[in-house]
């Protein structure tokens, strides 16, 4: 009697626990179901609409994301560079290629939560097409890191780990079709302060 | 022996189950989502400020440092919402959510007739109304036809550099979000 009553309570305990902590698990990583990726960068273009899949739908409404309309733009997350090793705050990165088209683009520099870093300087971490230099094939090139460079320069600054969220606004590459031929720069690391 | 495999097999067959569950319950159940925390800053038709920039912490996670943002909620139960700012600014864009924070209709400056931000979001009944007789002063406006009750409205102002701060933060805190009769 008192082994089935246990081996009950063992099966709803593994119920519970695993059931639970899957959801909370699939929850929390960056790279998912519904996910595009194209070389380092993910995107997640159905976010946020009425077709998306149920684990993006548990993301929009445990984080309060509004996310971006069609209309407006769409968004890529890098957190890993070329070698695919982890993207660092205390590392300096190269990002260089060419970009799609759109009206304009924003590059920042986030932590865990995807908001900006905190460089603690009035420089923002953060960088926008309209303000950078480029090269005469209209590839840009940008030095990340805690150093001033000439060029196109973003300031990161701190320890831990690092993400690059490139925005394209009013683009014709939110619209899905748009995806499959789309390349964005690379992110290579140049060095780190040990 | 046999017994407790059964068990375990019982309680991964239960796992999945929960698991299916649970991800379907999160959106019914959350209390972080954006409705909730748009509701706990203000009230119902009142422009409220995204970014952090108006003080204290961001409401909801605004993502980009170089925008602003400011969203109000509306009841399209107690009548059509007219949503207005005045004045141009580089860019921007709008957005209206479902009560869910699921984005079902946006558009950018390049779409509204010279750039000015003047828009009506009304229901499907609403819109049949308004065509029978569209009054003078909504002519300009574009109308955002949604099949919803409660929602969000989302206008995103983007802020090149730092001297386009005062200029943006303006242009979101004149913006109004009103309950119109019909």
């Amino acid at each position: 009697m008192l082994k089935t009553a246990l081996l009950t309570l063992l099966s709803l305990a593994i119920a519970v626990g695993v059931g639970g902590g899957s959801v909370w698990y699939a929850l929390q990583a960056q790279d998912g179901v519904g996910a595009i990726r194209i070389g380092q960068w993910t995107a997640f273009p159905e976010i946020g609409t009425q077709g998306a899949d149920p684990y993006s739908k548990a993301r929009v409404a445990r984080e309060g994301v509004l996310a971006l309309g069609k209309a407006e733009g769409l968004s890529f997350i890098a957190e890993r560079d070329a070698a695919g090793e982890p993207l660092r705050r205390e590392c300096a990165y190269t990002i260089e290629g060419g970009f799609p088209t759109a009206r304009f683009w924003t590059l920042y520099a986030a932590d865990q939560s995807l908001g900006v870093v905190d460089t603690g300087k009035p420089r923002l971490a953060a960088l926008q097409s309209y303000q950078v230099l480029r090269q005469p094939d209209n590839a840009v090139t940008i030095a990340v890191g805690n150093r001033p460079a000439p060029g196109n320069w973003l300031l990161t600054d701190g320890f831990g780990k690092m993400y690059f969220v490139l925005t394209f606004y009013d683009t014709p590459i939110a619209s899905s079709t748009g995806l499959s031929d789309v390349a964005l720069p690379s992110i290579v690391k140049v060095g780190c302060n040990a | 022996m046999r017994r407790l495999f059964h068990a375990v097999l019982l309680g991964l067959i239960g796992a999945g189950i929960v698991h299916i569950v649970v991800l379907m319950l999160v959106p019914d159940f959350s209390e972080r989502d954006a409705w909730s925390r748009l509701a706990m800053a203000s009230d119902l038709y009142r422009m409220t400020r995204l970014d952090a920039e108006a003080g204290g912490a961001p409401v909801v996670k605004s993502v980009d440092p170089l925008f602003y943002a400011a969203a109000c909620r509306f009841d399209l139960a107690e009548g059509l919402v007219r949503i207005k700012a005045p004045g141009h600014v580089p860019f921007w864009s709008v957005s209206v959510y479902d009560r869910n924070g699921h984005n079902f209709y946006s558009f950018n400056d390049h779409t509204a007739t010279g750039g000015v931000l003047d828009t009506v979001v009304l229901t499907p009944a609403q819109m049949i109304d308004v065509r029978r007789e569209l009054p003078e002063e909504l002519q300009g406006a574009i109308f955002v036809e949604a099949p919803i009750e409660e929602g969000i409205f989302v206008i995103r102002a983007f802020v090149p550099d730092d001297s386009w701060k005062p200029i943006v933060s303006r242009f979101l805190e004149q913006s109004s979000c009103e309950l119109q009769e019909y």
